[in-house]
């Protein structure tokens, strides 16, 4: 059997299914909603920015030299922060419950290009913890950098502060919910095809005409009950 | 009428819509009326005499618009005659509120005459003649000589006798009956009839030999913009 589906073929259906559609979105939105809402727990970023820049009297503010060598230092600073010879001086600093290679995670470090400025970003559950950890990472490296490479270069630009009100920056329940409606319509729309295409009944008279290539005597349209006189009305007739 | 009383609830349930009665100036009445016309253009040279419903499975609308049918061919001024041949699961004496004692199984296995089956209804020049106690072999009945004899019979007394049969996938008793009728009508219930089903049924009524007159497409919902809505006098 041969079927061509045209474009207002196409239309009837979503037409025909638009509630189920609209409701399997509507319910996509909620679930990513109530999740990102109530389910997911909140993670809160704080960053500090460290300067690193040789900090000697005696030569010129603006060397060259100076400045290409900080920058190739940058990648090895870097990884520096990120080690656990850092990391655990951050952990007994603040007294925390977790290993070096937890707070790994948590820690993302991030140059631009050709600049002296490292930004250090931290993600908690808690506000106030990220920018703790945040903060004494740049401390604990500023003093340990003098010790592991026998330089002080290294400065804090700006130390991450806590915001009155704390923003998370994941989940993003906005995004997530527009997420949810597009895939939420999608599958509306693919289930309505799906039942569009299972349904294997006969619906038109164009079904008729191509497959029992039968006349149409007639179509009767469904009888309802407001076109039926009540049975009470119909008995008193009768009585009559 | 005590017993009616307890009759009353499931009477009303399983008593069919006679909208044609009720309703005559309603859009479906019209429909009614419509495939009155086509059942007359449909039969150009021979005169339809008899004509059967049946569909392919159960409940898809064959036995209200059997009566229907029977109904508006009455209101044309011919004598009509709906027989209730569906032995299996009757629904005629509801519908009209007629006795089931007597009726087709009974003049069949000859305990009654023809006659005694045939009633009057309150619907001018229709008679029904309900299905009778239901029998355990109405294939057999119906392929009878004496339904042959009977529907012989009948045709000399009525213009045009309407059959009420059961379904076609489920039964034999359908495809017999249609080799006596001069016209089967194939009832669709649109949105419920299964395409395999439909076909099946239509192959089981050519191998019957029967003459197909066409199809009644039931429980169709009209498009807005349906040439029937724009049908004037209709409008309420």
């Amino acid at each position: 059997m041969e079927e061509t589906i045209s474009l207002q073929e196409l239309m009837n259906v979503l037409k025909k299914r638009l509630i189920m559609i609209l409701a399997i979105t509507i319910l996509a939105i909620t679930i990513a909603g109530v999740v990102s809402y109530l389910l997911l727990t909140p993670i809160y970023q704080a960053s500090t920015q460290i300067l690193v820049n040789q900090d000697k009297v005696e030569q010129q503010p603006f060397n060259s030299q100076d400045i290409q060598t900080n920058l190739q230092l940058i990648n090895t600073y870097n990884v520096i922060i990120k080690s656990p010879a850092i990391l655990s001086i951050v952990i007994e600093k603040l007294d925390m419950d977790t290993t070096p290679a937890q707070l790994t995670n948590k820690i993302s470090v991030d140059s631009t290009q050709n600049s002296q400025v490292i930004n250090v970003s931290v993600t908690d559950e808690e506000p106030y913890r990220a920018v703790d950890i945040a903060n004494t990472t740049g401390e604990v490296f500023q003093e340990e950098i003098k010790k592991l490479m026998k330089v002080d270069n290294v400065n804090i630009l700006s130390p991450a502060e806590l915001p009155e009100k704390p923003v998370p920056v994941k989940p993003n329940p906005k995004l997530n919910m527009a997420i949810g409606a597009v895939v939420g319509l999608m599958i509306g729309v693919g289930i309505a095809f799906l039942l569009e295409y299972l349904d294997t009944t006969v619906k038109t008279e164009q079904d008729v005409e191509d497959l029992l290539e039968l006349p149409i005597l007639g179509l009767v349209s469904p009888i309802s009950e407001k076109e039926m006189p009540t049975p009470a009305s119909r008995h008193r007739k009768k009585k009559r | 009428m005590a017993i009616f009383k307890k009759q009353k609830k499931p009477l009303q349930k399983a008593a069919r819509k006679l909208i044609t009665v009720d309703n005559p100036k309603s859009i479906i009445s019209e429909q009614y009326r419509t495939i009155r016309t086509n059942i007359h253009f449909s039969s150009a040279d021979t005169e339809l005499r008899t004509i059967m419903l049946t569909s392919s499975s159960p409940s898809e609308g064959k036995s209200t618009s059997a009566a229907n049918i029977a109904v508006v061919f009455a209101q044309e001024g011919r004598k009509v005659l709906l027989i209730d041949a569906d032995m299996r699961k009757p629904t005629m004496h509801h519908t009209f509120h007629v006795n089931n004692g007597t009726g087709l199984s009974a003049v069949l296995t000859r305990q009654a005459e023809a006659a005694e089956a045939i009633i009057p209804t309150d619907i001018e020049h229709l008679s029904v003649m309900p299905c009778g106690p239901i029998p355990p072999n109405p294939a057999e009945l119906i392929g009878s000589q004496t339904m042959k004899a009977l529907i012989a019979q009948l045709k000399e007394q009525f213009d045009v006798i309407v059959f009420d049969a059961p379904p076609l996938l489920s039964v034999a008793d359908a495809q017999i009956l249609s080799n006596e009728c001069d016209g089967t009508i194939l009832v669709v219930n649109t949105g419920s009839t299964e395409k395999d089903n439909a076909l099946k049924a239509k192959e089981t009524l050519q191998s019957a030999n029967a003459r197909i007159l066409g199809v009644l497409m039931n429980n169709y919902t009209l498009a807005k913009d349906h040439y029937y809505y724009q049908y004037y006098g209709t409008a309420e």
